[in-house]
């Protein structure tokens, strides 16, 4: 235990290095124990020994130096450097920097401060955990067979897994880049298990609300483990049989970085061409090469974690000015493609920024132009001097406004330069070519050799063609004299002014003399118009133009459409025709008699209903006819109809209805046909089918012969006699079975139970039977006795033991309306009497059963 | 290896799972369907000079377009358009989706697939609709997984599309 103790704190060596080896035996046995050990930490502390008072220094000031330091302090002192590297790094490529950055941000810097810290401590625990155990002693006899390291065993021993597939998906599509496999290992389609894990991970980030760029890290099934690493671009997805180490994490997140450091384009626009992407599977078959873990040295955690909170610090700041600088360089490009608006000179000083050029007055404000870029406004300077743009664009834009060409002159930029072409005044034509000397200096050719210099009476007649295609206006007479231009004719005054129209010709109003007279054009549409002036067509009215007719549809009450017609007729002459016969009349009188047709013509439909006589009058209605009891109650049919149940009087006489439909009904109520008997309609006749008894077959030929008179077929031909044979032969077992009773008593026996349960499932069957056949089976059960004793004591034995039997035989399901009960006393024996006999003859003293059928 | 991510987008009922049962041997459960709403399989296509891969990605549940999973089809290259011929409605839900999906992703190339041609006696759609729609420069055909008449050739023809 001392030697331990020294071991593990140097202190303790110093304390007990006085105090000797007592036995040269116990130092071997150390030496073979631990011996492996002592060097193995010594080594470890004296390493451990400079980097902690290093990292104690940094540790005490850094977080406080760093909590303390305002950013404009630290931005001062960090500045220079950095902004000149982000700047040229950026220039050269900027998806590096978000690369190089990518690890560095927060989360994963947080997990990779974890997971280091927990890795030591496992590796740490895990030694000093099997020292003393029984496997400790196996694994140092192992250690000392094989010559390795006592903790490479541990390693060995506890830490035992094997990547068998390493994954690389896209991001954006789920599509696999490249899949290696280790040895003997298989799996389904890799191609369908990587679009099903994007698939997964989507899901999971959609059903829990995830942020972008955590996905699933690790999923377990027994033996396996899923661990995946997200990218900008790649997720890498390697599949783990048994226990991996922790810091297999950080060995697959390097070879993610390494692809995307090296790739990073490609990944970005990877559509599915694997081609594009060679090399990738070499970079991943290094992580399945890492079956065995090897054993690693003492890790200077602490170091490590001052180096990475020096990172934070720096790939915090370094990333907010990064972003800021990149959101300038969007906006200083976005300005440069802006026509009109030259960047003489820009700069970003402290957060701030500075632009300086020249914009023509026509060009987009740069002001506007930073909403949208996240810039912030407020640290922009700008200095914008006003200059004209000699661009093609903005020099069309300027002649536009100076020259305003008439309409039939076209401007247009082609090839930088600016072409005039149609037709124009020779004012106008000169004008615009001393636009076009003016411009030469510099500026873009304006060509106007493609402008056709027109006269003015060109001009005029065209002014003229155009009035003569427009509709309502028709042109009498025109000529020019002495330079002024004479019109007359006429023009419907719905037409278009002709004065308006004279704008945009080029011909000067105040040359030209017009005298119009107004008519009323006949054209549809004018008509059309000045109908619907005047006839206010309400809403539900629809005026168009079919074939040159002019064309109602709709609904309206019968005042429009009085109005209407009048104005039908006032037009034939010469006019379009007006035509109204598609205009529904819905007054309420015209519509209270279409619904009263409609319940007319419902009734008419009606079997079993004649209507003889209806009428409209003064707003009632009447009606009669004939109705068979039998069909539809005229009242109900009303409702529904929106006639007015009031305003309708109506007379109906009662009728048999000769309709097949209504005979069957009636035949049905008045011969009650038995379940097996179905009467139905084929071809006008009423055919009757099925078995009944005969008493019913022959009331139901009386019923055919009477009907026929009427000219109703009613076969009965089909009608078969009910076959009872089975059922008389188990009458007939019924009829002969008798329930026994000893002298005296009015209960049967116990002997006779089986008799009574055979007899109940009987009359059970019979009766069931004989109701399928549509007769109703009833058993009359009668008492009797022998002719011992008085003759009224007899009777009433009798007829106890009949009801006794009721009872038991009810007790056993047979319904009790179906059992008739009647004492005999002495009249109806079995057997004579026995004169001699003193206690009377035993077959006498029963109840037997008689079958009635109704 | 050319991959290419394909999504089958229609209304409910309209036949897309059985289209795909009617391309592919799956390997994976169709309870995919219901848990995590969509299910993967795989289809090469061979062409003269080159062999796609489709990855057919069929959703679930896009009945209701409101829930329909628009971040599923981020990535696809081509569409499978898949209406049910006997119900006209469901038209203008594959119509709908696939202005939601180019709304998300920018245009992409698709088929549009009227199924179920089997059912001739319940056909709902006029040879005028299609031809119409055909005059747009849309890829159309009336397919039936029953039958398995002219599925071959959508997804042939879709694959030619999106191999360029
Ligand atoms: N007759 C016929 N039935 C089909 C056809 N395609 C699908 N169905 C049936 O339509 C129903 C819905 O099909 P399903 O593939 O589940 O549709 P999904 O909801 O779009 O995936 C199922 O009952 C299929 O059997 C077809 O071409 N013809
Ligand atoms: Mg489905």
């Amino acid at each position: 235990m001392v030697e331990i103790a020294r071991n593990v704190d140097p202190d303790n060596r110093a304390l007990y290095e006085g105090i000797p080896a007592a036995d040269h035996r116990l130092e071997a046995l150390r030496q073979l124990l631990v011996g492996g050990e002592i060097s193995e930490l010594s080594r470890v502390t004296h390493l451990l020994d400079e980097p902690e008072q290093l990292a104690a220094a940094v540790g005490n000031v850094l977080p406080d130096a760093t909590a303390r330091a305002s950013y404009a302090q630290l931005g001062e002192a960090l500045a220079p450097a950095v902004e000149r590297a982000a700047q040229r790094s950026i220039q050269k490529n900027p998806h590096t920097l978000t690369d190089i950055l990518y690890p560095v941000f927060l989360p994963a810097i947080r997990k990779s401060i974890g997971e280091k810290i927990d890795q030591t401590f496992q590796s740490l625990n895990e030694s000093l955990r099997h020292i003393f155990t029984w496997h400790g002693l196996k694994w140092r006899f192992e250690a000392w067979r094989t010559g390795t390291s006592f903790s490479e065993v541990v390693l060995n021993h506890s830490l035992v897994y094997r990547v068998e597939h390493v994954f690389l998906i896209s991001r954006s599509s789920g599509l696999l880049i490249a899949h290696v496999t280790a040895e003997n290992a298989t799996s389904e389609d890799p191609q369908l298990i990587s679009s099903m894990l994007s698939a997964i991970q989507d899901f999971v980030k959609d059903s829990f609300n995830e942020k972008e760029n955590s996905g699933l890290d690790t999923i377990r099934f027994g033996e396996l483990r899923l661990w995946s690493e997200v990218g900008p671009f790649a997720t890498l997805v390697a599949v783990i049989r048994g226990n991996p180490p922790e810091e297999l994490h950080e060995v697959i997140r390097d070879v993610l970085l390494r692809i995307h450091d090296e790739s990073s384009q490609a990944l970005e626009r990877f559509d599915g061409d694997t081609s594009q992407l060679p090399g990738v599977e070499t970079q991943l078959q290094t992580c399945v090469e890492l079956q065995h873990a090897d054993s690693k040295e003492g890790f200077p955690w602490l170091v490590v974690t001052a180096a990475l909170l020096v990172l934070i610090a720096a790939g915090v700041w370094f990333f907010l000015s990064w972003q800021s600088g990149q959101r300038w360089q969007a906006y200083l490009s976005r300005l440069e493609t802006q026509p009109g608006i030259v960047v003489s000179e820009q700069k970003m000083r402290g957060g701030q920024f500075y632009i300086a050029g020249l914009r023509d007055p026509l060009a987009t404000d740069p002001q506007s132009l930073l909403s949208g870029t996240e810039v912030d406004p407020a640290r922009v300077h700008s200095n914008w001097q006003f200059y004209q743009s000699l661009e093609p664009e903005f020099v069309l834009k300027r002649l536009t406004a100076a020259l305003t060409p008439p309409d039939s002159v076209r401007l247009s930029v082609v090839d930088g330069r600016i072409i005039a072409a149609g037709e124009a005044t020779t004012a106008w034509i000169s004008r615009a070519r001393a636009a076009a000397q003016q411009l030469s200096a510099g500026g873009p050719v304006f060509d106007i050799s493609g402008v056709r210099d027109v006269s003015p009476e060109e001009r005029w007649q065209a002014y003229v063609s155009r009035l003569e295609t427009q509709p309502g206006i028709i042109v009498a007479q025109q000529n020019v004299r002495d330079g002024q231009f004479y019109i007359t004719g006429l023009r419907d005054p719905l037409a278009a002014d002709p004065q308006s129209l004279l704008s945009g010709t080029e011909v000067e109003p105040a040359r030209v003399h017009a005298s119009w007279q107004f008519y009323q054009s006949l054209e549809p549409e004018f008509v059309l118009k000045r109908l619907t002036a005047s006839l206010y067509p309400l809403d539900t009215v629809r005026l168009s133009i079919v074939n040159d007719r002019i064309v109602a549809e709709g609904e309206a009450p019968d005042t429009w459409i009085d109005r209407a017609r009048a104005a039908a007729r006032q037009l034939s002459v010469g006019g379009p025709e007006f035509d109204i016969s598609k205009v529904r009349d819905v007054s309420p009188d015209a519509r209270a008699a279409e619904h009263w047709q409609y319940y007319v013509s419902r009734l008419e439909a009606q079997p079993g209903i004649i209507v003889a006589q209806q009428t409209a009058r003064g707003g009632h209605f009447y009606i009669s006819g004939l109705r068979d009891p039998l069909a539809a109650d005229p009242q109900a049919l009303l409702s529904g109809t929106e006639v007015d149940p009031a305003r309708v009087h109506s007379q109906w006489q009662f009728y048999q209805s000769l309709d097949p439909k209504f005979v069957v009904k009636r035949l049905t109520a008045s011969l009650s046909p038995p379940k097996s008997v179905r009467l139905s309609i084929v071809q006008g006749r009423i055919v009757v089918v099925g078995e009944a008894p005969a008493g019913w077959i022959s009331r139901a030929q009386a019923a055919a012969e009477q009907l026929s008179a009427d000219g109703v077929v009613l076969d009965v031909s089909q009608l078969r006699e009910l076959n009872l044979a089975e059922l008389n032969h188990l009458r007939e077992a019924i009829q002969t079975t008798d329930i026994f009773f000893s002298s005296g008593r009015v209960v049967p026996g116990p002997e006779q139970t089986p008799v009574l349960d055979r007899l109940a499932d009987q009359l059970k069957e019979f009766a069931e039977n004989a109701r399928k056949a549509g007769v109703t089976a009833r058993f009359m059960l009668t008492g009797h006795s022998d002719t011992t004793g008085r003759e009224t004591a007899n009777a009433s034995i009798s007829a106890a033991r009949a009801e006794t039997v009721r009872a038991l035989l009810n007790k056993r399901g047979v319904a009790p309306e179906l059992l008739l009960v009647r004492g005999a006393g002495t009249f109806e024996p079995a057997v004579p009497e026995n004169e001699n006999s003193r206690t009377g003859n035993s077959t006498n003293r029963r109840v037997s059963v008689t079958v009635n059928l109704e | 290896m050319l991959q290419k991510k394909i999504c089958m987008l229609g209304g409910f009922a309209v036949g897309k799972t059985s289209l795909v049962r009617r391309f592919v041997q799956s390997i994976f459960s169709e309870n995919y369907l219901t848990t995590v709403g969509v299910k993967i399989d795989k289809k090469s296509v061979a062409f003269p000079d080159k062999t796609v891969d489709l990855i057919l990605w069929d959703l679930a549940g896009e009945d209701d377009i409101g829930s329909f999973r628009v971040s599923y089809v981020r990535g696809a290259t081509g569409l499978v358009l898949v209406v049910d011929g006997t119900r006209p409605a469901t038209l203008a839900v594959a119509l709908t989706l696939r202005e939601r999906v180019e709304a998300e992703f920018g245009a992409m190339p698709f088929v549009l697939l009227f199924n179920k041609s089997d059912l001739a006696d319940r056909w709902a759609i006029s040879d005028g609709e299609i031809d119409e729609l055909r005059q747009r420069g849309w890829q159309i055909y009336l397919t039936s997984a029953l039958s398995g008449e002219h599925v071959d050739d959508a997804f042939r023809q879709l694959a030619s599309m999106v191999a360029n």
